[in-house]
């Protein structure tokens, strides 16, 4: 197979895969069109996952190593913080006390091996340097964490009520999201030199910023979209108004139902 | 909520989230010496990204949408030409000279690694959506109940 071919196949056909099983087993209301949409799921991100062997000659190859790396810490995180959450005060299914310490113990393993891929040797390197995706990827989830915990802190400020130690948790969330930033601008890592960070913080910004008002207009666009189309839709038929012999047969229903016995008699 | 107070508390959220951000990203420019090179293609090349593949995305979610409404054509003829000018405006400018070119040697090479840069932007936003609600749900979750105390009558 030509080596475009292989890259269309394993890498670009692969992550339609992911996107479109994504959709369908996540927003159909077919229970078979669900699991076909989960099975694509599983399918797409196998194989971006295995592009380093698949296609090794592809700079592509690149994101599903990064892919892989983050499989570990991932599913820590999601399977600790579902642990601790429903070992809480849920009425129904709770977990036991045992549980929520696993959960807690592995929150923060995950965190200490994301960490660990910065500070320490467990960098994704491929191949032989930084993967570059990294580079793009630890200063956007650092730049995420400290934009969406300071607008949950707004939010639960905003609508909830007795919630003072969530806006601390949230703000404490912010604070150690900076630090991060800060002491990578200002350290050097075993593998990402401080400047380098810092170059990536900026440009992980700009894609985010860019991401946001992309996502916003065609948004904008999509509204824009249906509301012409639902203005041309003819109005619906409008009913004729209920005859007297039909209000008649209304109000005898209603005083059959109506009645019952009150406290006075 | 009346609509200036509402408004007020909108801008003083955007204010509680902006400001921070700005501050740690001017810090972080501060520390490297002020290099902002190749930012404003960055951002340009995000965007573009950006409103193309969510053009898609919402293209599909048009098939649901056809389930309570005939199948219409319009709206996905609509949204197409959406992807289409995406595409269009992406090609259009990455193949003006250095404007929006980065370490690539052709516009289908620049093109496909902004998909790429986009899914790692996706990438690392999920995982940061899990780190911030999976602490708020399990503060939420795990903090003293709260009943509602109804008056006796």
């Amino acid at each position: 197979m030509e080596e475009a071919t292989q890259a269309f196949v394993f890498f670009w056909l692969a992550g339609l895969l992911l996107v479109v099983g994504a959709m369908v087993g996540f927003f159909s209301k077919v229970h078979w069109q669900r699991r076909a949409g989960m099975a694509m799921l599983v399918l797409g991100s196998l194989s971006l996952m295995a592009t380093p062997w698949t296609l090794p000659f592809s700079p592509s190859s690149a994101f599903g190593h990064l892919l892989g790396s983050l499989v570990g810490p991932a599913v820590l995180l999601v399977v600790g913080f579902y642990l601790i959450t429903f070992s809480g005060n849920v009425p129904v299914g709770r977990l036991t006390k045992s549980d929520r310490t696993t959960g807690v113990a592995m929150v923060m393993l995950g965190v200490l091996w994301l960490e660990a891929m910065h500070w320490w040797i467990l960098t994704p390197m491929y191949p032989g340097e930084v993967n570059r995706y990294w580079l793009i990827f630890w200063p956007t989830m650092l730049l995420g964490i400290l934009t969406l915990s300071l607008g949950a802190y707004s939010v639960v400020g905003l609508v909830g009520d007795g919630r003072l130690r969530e806006q601390r948790l949230m703000l404490l969330v912010a604070v150690f999201a900076s630090l991060l930033l800060l002491l990578g601008a200002m350290l050097d890592g075993p593998n990402v030199s401080r400047d380098q960070f810092s170059v990536e913080v900026l440009l992980a910004a700009a894609d985010i910023f860019g991401a946001m008002v992309g996502a916003a207009f065609a948004i904008l666009l999509f509204a824009i979209v249906l509301a012409i189309y639902e203005s041309q839709q003819p109005s619906p038929k409008r009913l004729d108004p209920p005859t007297s012999t039909q209000l008649e047969q209304a109000s005898r229903i209603i005083a059959q139902n109506l009645g019952g016995e009150t406290e006075d008699e | 909520m009346n609509e200036p107070a509402q408004n007020r508390s909108l801008a003083r959220m955007g204010m509680v989230i902006m400001l921070p951000l700005a501050a740690i990203i001017a810090t972080t420019v501060w520390l490297s010496n002020g290099s902002t090179g190749g930012t404003l293609t960055r951002f340009t090349n995000a965007l573009l990204t950006s409103f193309t593949l969510f053009s898609f995305m919402l293209l599909l979610t048009l098939f649901v949408y056809g389930d309570a409404r005939k199948r219409p054509i319009a709206p996905l003829l609509g949204m197409c030409m959406s992807v289409l000018l995406g595409i269009g405006l992406s090609v259009f400018f990455l193949s003006q000279g250095e404007l929006l070119m980065e370490d690539n040697g052709s516009v289908r090479a620049q093109a496909l690694s902004n998909t790429i840069r986009f899914g790692t932007t996706v990438l690392g936003i999920a995982l940061a959506v899990v780190v911030v609600a999976g602490t708020l749900f399990a503060s939420i979750m795990n903090g003293p109940s709260q009943t509602i105390h109804f008056e006796e009558e």
